[in-house]
This record gives structure tokens, sequence and C-alpha cells, in this order.
């Protein structure tokens, strides 16, 4: 919400334009995704998915992946236990 | 258990539990959220349900301030948290913008929606919250938890 997602928009469009379209997004220290987080993870994955990437999911928490699919966009991401591993399936 | 209209409840069955006014700017919500959970933390509300009341007051708060008020901090928001005699929550979220029909929302979840930007805060308080009215021409928003 707020600023917390407008920086996380700038720093995502960044990397994008950057030619960064592989990103992982550790969720770990966030305890809930509100409408405007799901909005900026699902422009994010059109966005790099449209330029061959994607965006893999790190520790989102048990209530932001309830909140994930109670909106239906829970299946459109790959989740992971850690940064490394998913570092390692863009491989 | 089917639930009672709204209208048909007493508010003097209703105890007020906190009452806020704050600015319509974005960055004031957290501190009204913050409010809200202490209450329920201090009601000992289980984590889940005070997780869930907590995201659906948020994103009503939010829609108040951009779309009720278009984020004009010289406007106000009123947040209000009540309980019945059963123990069950009420938030009232009202704003003094011209209101909507939420009956006009788009489906979030059609396959058209899924990849939009926005669109999902209604659609998520409905599906948080036990029972949901909009009031008021749809400028003030009523939300159960039981």
């Amino acid at each position: 919400m707020g600023s917390a997602v407008d920086g996380l928009r700038q720093t995502i469009q960044e990397a994008v334009d950057g030619g960064d379209t592989r990103i992982v997004i550790n969720l770990s220290e966030v305890p809930m995704i509100d409408s405007s987080g799901i909005g900026l993870l699902v422009r994010c994955l059109a966005s790099t998915k449209q330029r061959g990437g994607n965006v893999k999911l790190v520790q989102p928490s048990k209530f932001a992946v309830q909140t994930l699919r109670l909106v239906g966009v829970l299946s459109l991401f790959e989740i992971f236990e850690n940064d490394d591993a998913a570092v390692e399936s863009f491989a | 258990m089917s639930p009672e209209p709204d209208a048909d409840r007493p508010q003097k069955e209703l105890s007020e539990l906190l009452k806020l006014d704050f600015p319509a700017d974005t960055e004031a919500i957290g501190a009204v959220t913050d409010a809200i959970s202490e209450v329920l933390a201090q009601l000992s509300v289980p984590e889940q349900k005070r997780l869930e009341i907590e995201l659906a007051v948020q994103e009503a708060l939010v829609n108040a301030v951009v779309h009720g008020c278009q984020s004009n901090p010289m406007k106000q928001v009123r947040c209000r948290l009540q309980s019945d005699p059963q123990g069950r929550i009420v938030v009232i979220v009202s704003d003094p913008g011209p209101g909507f029909n939420p009956e006009l929302l788009a489906d979030p979840k059609h396959p058209e929606n899924v990849l939009a930007g926005h669109g999902r805060g209604v659609y998520l308080i409905r599906q948080l919250m036990d029972e949901v009215h909009y009031e008021k021409g749809g400028n003030e928003i009523r939300m159960w938890k039981y």
C-alpha cells in the first residue's frame, strides 16, 4: 500500500527497463499483501513474461498465499522456500 | 447461521470500541489499521481472524481515501470499530464522496481481468468478511466478522 508499493514498483520497473526480466521477490517479511500489492505482482509478471522472463516468489506468508488464492492469481506464480532455489529455477 | 439484515440490528446493542477521523492521505492509513489491530489483540481475537479484518479494513480505507476523497487530505475519512453482545465485530468506514454502486464492479477472477493491476479491493473485502453492506449511496461500508 502507498509508498511501499510505489517503491517496489519503481525498483521492478527499473530492473525490467534495464533488461532484467527474471525476477525473484522475497516476501518473507511481508505479513499480508493487499490488492495494490497483488496488482503490482501480476503486472510485473505480465511485463516480464512478455519479454521472455518470469517472476518467482519466495516464502510468502500463509496469509499472503491465502489472499493470492482468494483473488485467483496464486496459480500464476511459482513459489520457493528460499532465494537460491528460486534463482536456480531460472537456469 | 443466517445473517440478520444489518439494518435490523439495533444500534444501541453495539459497543463502540474505536472511532477515528483522519485526513484522506494513504500515509495515514497505517496508523488506523495499527490502532484497530491493537484493539482486536486486546479482545483476544484469533490471529487469522485479525488478519482478515485488518486486510479488509485496509482495503476499505484505501477505497475511501483514493476514490471517495480523491486523496485530498482536506477531506476526512471516518473509521469506527464496534462489537455486538455476541462478540461479533463490525467496522464502518465512511467518506464524504459521491458513493458508487458496488454491483457494477468487474469480476477480478474473470480471465480478462486476472492480470489487471487493480480492481480487487471490494472483492477481497467480500471474501474476507462474513457480511458486507454498502449504505448511504455507497460511501459507507459496514463489514461484519462473526
